[in-house]
């Protein structure tokens, strides 16, 4: 058995081409099944998000089935291999499985450490696991790649700390509220940033966002797009004293809050704390209020610049993550090189127990006499011998590490015992196991 | 000694859990400070079976059934909030005290003290002050962590602090439970004096039971400045930061009341 991947990523392939190869949308389940269907592949399952399109197979020819997977990747998507050819990346056994535990680990992903991958790795493995497509070898490799994944975000920082500044200025109202239902939003100016950095909130189940702008058209647009309720623009100053934060992101010219209007508030608000976070350039928000006693103000710069200390920090948990990810590649590898040995265990049991079902029949005549239960006693004791006999051959030949050695003691094994024939039968069996 | 020892094992845990953020040294330390605690208990028990009565009055006694409830108040924060930062700062307070009582022998009790009142007058006094332990130390946290977030230079603080209105709401909530006890405590320990100075004791720690004594009079200032956060929270809004400060400003009495004027300068509470 061997594990083959063929994939596209954004290393690799530029968007309009990513785009062309996308799985998602038409199924992954679909594009599962279909790629079990191809000669030479036994199990499939396909990972495809907008930064990359991987097949991952197992094979018992691999040079056939990589031609396969070539031929399956251009043709489902009616494309020419030849243009594909380029931009495709392949990989065999424990490099492949090293290749999709970096994925899984967010080692592989544009912004190191972002934690939507792991998902999305579960969800395709999930849809190609629902309609049968896995088998053995993929489930383990996908299960490990998930314990992998899951060690890297609890065991090391790489995924820690906000990476763009809407997630900053999320990442800040938690550490300020703690849990942010139950608190109010008030955005500042229609924006892409506000409305980028209001839906994240919303996504941290805030109770309320309130929207105003001095253009009322373009605000009611925003706020159905993002669930807000628009406010008049006048009303700003009163909505200061029940929203607990506060994004600027007009396109004027002057401040729209002065020191002087946001200290009103504070004293309104019962020294309650305020988190502004001033994201227009040129800003919002009077420079002075973050002298205030309860005000958290944060503008453009300092966003950024926290985006980019975390950024390096992430940088410094690589290396951790990736020993645990050579130490997950390296148990797999060895699991997958004992299942070389399996077919010969298989095909030496049935040799075994052919063996003693032989002999009990040529016994059975004077077995007859005997009462039931001395009978079941003889059927034991003989399968019993059957099974101490072959223990520690068995152990020992699936503890063989080097892929050579196993082929070579399968090979001794197999004309020690003659067992060619049963070798035919036992190859079919292999995959239900 | 077994008990102290434990302590500053997990004091070391808590410590190595808060830099270097390793989970296993967190619950290790937590091991260890259970363990602690139950042979605190144990070492409790036995004083209290040796002698016939909880080991309460006296200096060392008080200290170390003080530190015992500290432990406990800690342990049960550390368990319902799942927040394990606060041992850093709560175990070495812990060690140091174990120390202090551990370096004091235990003298006998006077026949004034037996009285099951007593009793309730030194626990709810004691479990106070271990809150407000409790809530200076998580005053102190937040007035750190207020300050990274103020100063837009997020660091060491914010990555390892939970956030600011669940230590605003750890804080007042220490605050109301100390408080609470400290009243009892003092409601009892007025009670108590007139109740024996009714019954005419001759004991000259009775009589100098007044406002005048230093430590009375300290507890009382630890009262009113308790008092006042509360009222403050309740009417005015008062939290975060001004509400960590007076944490710490009560704390500070506490312990000035705990060990120094105990040993030195009060004539009503040297038992």
């Amino acid at each position: 058995m061997h594990l083959l991947l063929l994939g596209v990523s954004h290393r690799t392939a530029p968007i309009e081409l990513r785009e062309r190869l996308d799985f998602a949308t038409t199924g992954l389940d679909r594009a599962a099944i279909a790629l079990t269907e191809r000669p030479h592949v036994s199990e499939a399952v396909v990972v495809s998000t907008c930064n990359r399109a991987e097949l991952y197979v197992s094979c018992d020819e691999p040079p056939e089935a990589m031609g396969e997977l070539r031929r399956f990747l251009a043709s489902y998507h009616a494309l020419d291999q030849d243009l594909l050819a380029p931009h495709t990346y392949e990989a065999r056994d424990d490099q492949a499985a090293r290749h999709l535990f970096r994925v899984a680990a967010g080692l592989d992903s544009m912004v190191v450490g972002e934690p939507q991958i792991l998902g999305q790795v579960k969800s395709a493995y999930g849809a190609a696991a629902d309609h049968h497509c896995t088998g053995p070898l993929l489930n383990r490799l996908f299960h490990t790649a998930f314990s992998v994944g899951k060690r890297v975000r609890s065991e090391t920082g790489l995924s820690e700390g906000a990476v763009s500044v809407s997630f900053a200025a999320v990442g800040l109202a938690r550490k300020i509220f703690g849990a942010l239902e139950g608190h109010d939003v008030l955005v500042l100016g229609a924006g892409d940033m506000g409305r980028l950095t209001a839906t994240h909130l919303k996504g941290q189940g805030v109770r309320q966002i309130l929207l105003t702008s001095r253009t009322a058209t373009h605000a009611l647009e925003i706020a159905n797009d993002i669930g807000a309720d628009v406010i008049p623009w006048d009303d700003r100053l009163s909505a200061l004293e029940s929203c607990d934060i506060v994004i600027g992101a007009t396109g004027a010219l002057e401040p729209v809050l002065s020191h002087s209007v946001v200290e009103t508030a504070v004293r309104t608000r019962r020294h309650r704390p305020l988190f502004i976070i001033d994201i227009a350039l040129p800003r919002d928000v009077e420079p002075t209020v973050a002298d205030l006693g309860d005000v958290f103000l944060y503008n453009l710069d300092d966003l950024q610049s926290i985006v980019r200390e975390n950024l390096a920090r992430r940088g410094d948990q690589v290396e951790q993550a990736e020993a645990l990810v050579d130490e997950a590649v390296q148990l797999f590898t060895a699991w997958l090189r004992s299942r070389g040995a399996i077919p010969t265990v298989v095909a030496l049991r049935q040799r075994f127990e052919a063996i003693r079902q032989a002999e009990l029949k040529r016994l059975e005549p004077r077995l007859t006499g005997l009462p039931p239960e001395a009978r079941a006693r003889v059927d034991d004791v003989t399968r019993l011998i059957v099974e101490k006999l072959l223990l520690t051959p068995t152990e020992q030949l699936k503890a063989l590490g080097d892929a050579h050695l196993v082929s070579e003691y399968a090979d001794v094994l197999t004309r020690l015992f003659s067992l060619s024939d049963d070798l035919t039968d036992v190859i079919g069996v292999d995959d239900e196991e | 000694m077994i008990a102290l020892a434990l302590y500053a094992l997990a004091a070391v845990g808590y410590a190595w859990h808060f830099l270097r953020r390793d989970r296993r040294a967190g619950r290790w330390a937590t091991a260890c400070l259970v363990a602690g605690i139950l042979s605190h208990t144990f070492m409790i028990g036995m004083q209290t079976v040796q002698t016939g009565h909880v080991p309460l009055a006296g200096m060392s006694e008080a200290v170390s059934a003080f530190v015992w409830l500290l432990a406990l108040a800690y342990l049960y924060t550390e368990v319902s909030t799942d927040e394990r930062v606060m041992g850093t700062f709560i175990l070495p307070l812990i060690v140091g005290l174990m120390l202090f009582a551990a370096g004091n022998a235990a003298q006998p009790r006077p026949p004034v003290l037996h009285d099951g009142w007593l009793e309730l007058h030194v626990l709810s006094v004691l479990f106070a002050y271990a809150s407000f332990g409790l809530a200076c130390v998580i005053g102190i946290t937040y007035v750190l962590l207020f300050n990274e977030i103020k100063a837009r230079h997020l660091g060491f603080f914010y990555a390892r602090l939970p956030p600011l209105q669940t230590l605003d709401r750890m804080n007042i909530r220490a605050v109301v439970v100390g408080w609470l006890c400290l009243t009892v405590g003092v409601v009892v320990g007025i009670v108590w004096a007139g109740q024996a100075a009714a019954q005419g004791s001759i004991d000259p720690r009775v009589q100098a039971m007044s406002v005048h004594d230093p430590k009375i009079f300290v507890a009382v200032l630890c009262w009113a400045v308790y008092s006042f956060q509360v009222i403050a929270w309740r009417t005015a809004g008062w939290r975060g930061r001004r509400a960590a400060w007076l944490s710490a400003l009560g704390f500070a009495i506490v312990l000035v009341n705990l060990l120094p004027i105990s040993y030195y300068l009060t004539r009503s509470h040297n038992f």
